[in-house]
């Protein structure tokens, strides 16, 4: 099966943190691509990811970080016409699940296994005196 | 009590919008108004979709100017949104009485000049915000509730003699 390409759409520069933190636990999140929101505006930001995601010569996943903010509004104007899985509120844990399971599935059952491993990620813990 | 904040942002709506000022003012209504996206039906659901804790309402300017009196004296909170600067002189042209507009991002794109991190002017900018003025409005440039609104001529000296 071929490789699941994906493409990070975040706020500031939490995409380049999320690589740099995969890179301690995983090691190089080699063709992953890193795109902020910073200083661009709605047509710049969706010309920058239309650019990135025409690349891929079989679709792939578009992550970002919240759903509703900018980044996932210009994701959906750009996928609407194009092979392109979008999964929101992207962690460290989907991103690593990601990296080990890109070889292995389709992109939208991908996505469907991103959902349930970043919703599974969050978890809660009592300390002692709570 | 209807319009609490009335602002300029190529945004539109996301993620400032809703999760900084939407916590602090708790809007029932968001009122976009852009001729564009009021004439499409997908970017009408898509603007939806981004706040879905408040009523959306996409208008023309024309109707959004036709509306705003009304509005005014509804209940519960309302944002009005403009994507630039010409759609909110379009907008009080067309009789809104709009006391200020907040400017939130005005992103670069080429010919503009840089003001600060968000917004960013070219000439035809600078006109409409001069009109603005003259006409009474009052324009503050600040991106999220926790940060210093500043008055746009004192920021850009330039806007006095455009």
């Amino acid at each position: 099966m071929a490789r699941v390409p994906a493409l990070l759409v975040t706020h500031a520069d939490l995409g380049a943190a999320l690589l740099r933190a995969v890179a301690q636990v995983y090691g190089p999140a080699d063709g992953v691509e890193v795109l902020s929101n910073e200083g661009l505006s709605r047509p710049a930001l969706e010309q920058e990811i239309a650019r990135r995601v025409d690349g891929w010569p079989a679709g792939g996943l578009v992550l970002t970080d919240f759903f509703g903010g900018s980044c996932h509004t210009c994701v959906q104007s750009v996928a609407r016409h194009r092979d392109v899985a979008i999964v929101t509120g992207v962690n460290l844990p989907t991103l690593l699940d990601y990296l080990h399971n890109r070889d292995q599935y389709a992109v939208w059952d991908l996505a469907e296994r991103l959902q349930k491993k970043g919703q599974e990620s969050i978890r809660l813990q009592r300390g002692q005196n709570v | 009590m209807s319009w609490q904040l009335h602002r300029v942002d190529d945004r539109l709506i996301h993620g400032q919008l809703v999760i900084a000022w939407g916590h602090v003012y708790h809007p029932q209504r968001i009122v976009v108004v852009d001729d564009a996206s009021a004439e499409n039906e997908w970017e009408r659901d898509l603007l939806a979709s981004a706040a879905p804790d408040a009523e959306v309402r996409v208008r023309t300017v024309a109707e959004a100017a036709r509306e705003y009196a009304a509005e005014a004296g509804a209940g519960g909170g309302a944002f009005l949104l403009v994507p630039d600067l010409a759609t909110a002189l379009a907008l009080v042209e067309a009789g809104a009485a709009v006391p200020r507009f907040n400017l939130g991002g005005l992103h670069y794109a080429p010919g503009k000049d840089k003001i600060n991190d968000y917004i960013y002017l070219d000439a035809a900018d600078r006109r409409a915000a001069r009109a603005l003025i003259e006409r009474g409005v009052a324009l503050e440039v600040q991106d999220v509730p926790a940060s210093r609104a500043q008055s746009l001529t004192a920021l850009d000296p330039l806007i006095a003699t455009a």
